[in-house]
């Protein structure tokens, strides 16, 4: 994997549970199951914690944990699956959310223009080459209709 | 009409590059084609049964002369000397070459027009009501509000993986020319007791496979609010609207499925928490682009001597006059339809020659513009009435004054198997055996909708024709279905189905039967669907299938 922060490309700090890497690990990403069921103990937690969430997830239930977690990924099924980016943008505007929302999944080059603007501001792709591409993607337009 | 500024012209130009660099991307095999081709519809680009398909923007249908001039060299130059012009106002070309596109796209450009969005799960042109601005029953002119909308949905970044294609409509007038009740979202302007400008606001219209009339989902939306309320509609949609089935991911399939108050209920939680954000729409925003659409400059003429001369002389032309004319609210002028129905061409095709020749008509009769209807015909809207019969003659020259506008040969009708890999029959030789059949017989016919598509996901708005006719396969056989009775007026409505479907080399014979029984039915000027109304569909299902 390769990681898009902030415009560039960088190493990731942050490592899936779902990987079977120890929850210890700082940094981790844990699935909206797994935190309900550990709530109590990972309340407590001072290493930085991430969540990942499905197109489906319903934000409201998630309302009063976000501040829990420095990073909200949002899995991508199929790249023409569209909802992610209604949920960044409510992530963000909505729920003011500050931390690091990521693109994880099925994510094309082409489309790191419109998931940045929409409020991700980290973009996982497979290999190197598509995380460049990606890169060049973000400048091609330079101009835009929609405010914000 | 809208001019681009410097915003506009970078953001396709830019656009034009992108597309350049994903067709070669996809052409050097960097790109799949699962990847290409949702980036390739967003763009218009269509690979069809022989070639692929270019769709083309017109936003709400108004072209410039200089526009339509720009497609007739792309048709000539990229394709095979013609286009193909569709119900949602916008034009096809069915032979470009996918390298050429790119070359395409730019010349669009550098007339201000584009390709996007044109085709994909995205929000489609906005269309309206082809007589907008010369109407006498206009409460306001939608075109401006149409590229205020455009603009917003333009390259939206968050609405450009919907779960399915998204159309608006607008209307300005109590009549409904523009289809709205079969759109995802209709928009009606209105004004409310306080003088202010809004929109009755439909939701779930649509064809194709499950045929549905829009629903009401607020009475009046101010004109400020229109893109908030837009938004949140969408937001919903692209939520919540299903995505494992793409015949159940319309927008109509998700208000059937919640219910229209728990629909709207959503929608109107969402657009509360964003109505008073950077969506909300500024006076002088509304004022700076309905400048662009301020009235024509046109002449104040008393004298109507030289049209009723005209109307004297000629029997042709007068019939022309009344079949293919309307009253202007402007005194002195008059709406022209140019018919793209003519014996000698499919319906809704024109070549090059005759788009260069109606672009030079529009120059020197129209104020330079032209429309685009939804019943795939053209229309030059503000003619001094003086100047019809000049205007007549050279439109016959050009084969573009067949007297048949609203009649049964002024049918819709999509590509159908002949050009579209959806299809599951021919619609064009249908077509050609419609209009043999009743070109001379078809003014004292009346007026009829008919309307046919090729399969069921209804290009050719055959659920709301008055005759529809939409081609089924049997078995590797074309058949076609037959219903009577839809609709696409303010109040519109599905057709009833008349029958086990038809054999091919029948279906004229069933037309015609259909005719005749209206024919003689009718009493005095009766239209077809009153006639239908009085006797019901069984003298109809009598005729055509006791004929057998």
């Amino acid at each position: 994997m390769t990681l898009i922060k902030d415009k560039q490309i960088i190493d990731d700090p942050w490592c899936y549970l779902s990987d079977g890497h120890a929850l210890k690990a700082s940094h981790t990403i844990i699935d909206p199951d797994f935190w309900h069921q550990n709530k109590r103990s990972l309340s407590g937690a001072s290493s930085p914690l991430g969540l990942m969430i499905p197109g489906d997830q319903e934000l409201a239930e998630l309302a009063n944990d976000l501040t829990y977690f420095s990073l909200i990924a949002i899995h991508i099924p199929t790249f023409v699956d569209g909802r992610a980016y209604s949920l960044a943008k409510l992530l963000r505007e909505r729920y003011h959310y500050k931390g690091e929302v990521r693109a994880v999944g099925d994510v094309l080059p082409d489309q790191a223009h419109y998931l940045t603007r929409v409020g991700f501001d980290a973009l996982e792709f497979t290999d190197h080459p598509s995380a460049s591409l990606a890169l060049k993607k973000l400048s091609e337009l330079s101009v835009c209709y929609q405010p914000g | 009409m809208y001019l681009y500024d410097q915003l506009d012209q970078t953001l396709i130009n830019e656009r034009v590059e992108q597309f350049r660099d994903q067709t070669n991307r996809y052409l050097s095999g960097k790109l799949t084609e699962e990847q290409f081709r949702p980036l390739r519809l967003m763009n218009g680009l269509y690979i069809q049964t022989h070639a692929p398909m270019l769709r083309v923007n017109i936003p709400y249908g108004l072209l410039s002369s200089k526009q339509l001039h720009a497609l007739a060299h792309i048709a000539q130059h990229y394709d095979k000397g013609y286009g193909h012009f569709t119900t949602r106002q916008n034009i096809q070309f069915n032979w470009p070459k996918l390298e050429q596109v790119p070359d395409i796209l730019a010349e669009l450009a550098s007339v201000q027009m584009h390709a996007i969005q044109s085709s994909g799960n995205c929000i489609r042109n906005i269309t309206c009501d082809p007589l907008a601005g010369v109407c006498a029953d206009e409460i306001e002119d939608p075109r401006p509000y149409c590229e205020i909308i455009r603009q917003w949905a333009t390259l939206h970044p968050e609405f450009s993986y919907l779960p399915r294609k998204f159309k608006f409509a607008v209307s300005g007038s109590p009549k409904d020319r523009a289809a709205t009740q079969v759109h995802d979202i209709g928009l009606h302007i209105k004004k409310n007791d306080a003088g202010q400008i809004g929109f009755e606001v439909l939701v779930g219209g649509g064809l194709g496979r499950t045929p549905v009339i829009g629903q009401t989902i607020a009475d009046f939306i101010a004109e400020e609010d229109i893109l908030s309320y837009a938004e949140a509609i969408l937001r919903t949609y692209n939520r919540f609207g299903r995505r494992d089935n793409k015949y159940k991911a319309r927008i109509k399939i998700l208000v059937r499925e919640t219910g229209l108050d728990k629909f709207t209920q959503q929608v109107n939680s969402e657009w509360q928490a964003i109505r008073e954000g950077s969506l909300k729409l500024s006076q002088d925003e509304i004022q700076r682009v309905k400048r662009f659409f301020a009235p024509l400059a046109y002449q104040t003429i008393d004298n109507d001597n030289a049209l009723i001369q005209d109307l004297g002389n000629s029997g042709s032309f007068r019939q022309w006059f009344i079949q293919n004319t309307l009253t202007h609210k402007q005194t002195g002028y008059q709406v022209v339809f140019v018919s793209l129905k003519s014996p000698h061409r499919a319906p809704g095709d024109i070549n090059s020659e005759q788009m260069s020749g109606l672009a030079e008509l529009a120059d020197q009769y129209s104020f330079g513009q032209i429309r685009t209807t939804h019943d795939q015909n053209l229309a030059l809207t503000d003619v001094r009435r003086a100047d019809l019969y000049p205007l007549w003659q050279q439109l016959s020259k050009l084969d573009l004054a067949t007297a048949n506008i609203g009649t049964i040969t002024d049918m819709i009708c999509c590509p159908g198997l002949d050009f579209c890999s959806l299809a599951n029959a021919s619609s064009i030789d249908i077509a050609q055996g419609i209009t043999d059949r009743f070109t001379h017989s078809a003014i004292d016919t009346g007026k009829i909708s008919l309307k046919m598509s090729g399969c069921m996901n209804g290009c050719g708005h055959h659920s709301i024709g008055e005759i529809g006719i939409l081609g089924v396969d049997k078995k590797g056989e074309q058949w076609y279905q037959l219903t009577l009775g839809g609709s696409d007026s303010h109040q519109s409505k599905l057709g009833d189905r008349l029958g086990k479907a038809i054999a091919k080399d029948a279906v004229v014979d069933a037309i015609d039967d259909i005719v005749q029984v209206y024919k003689a039915n009718r009493v005095d000027n009766e239209n077809f669907a009153n006639t239908l109304q009085r006797i019901g569909l069984q003298p109809f299902k009598d005729k055509v299938y006791d004929a057998d």
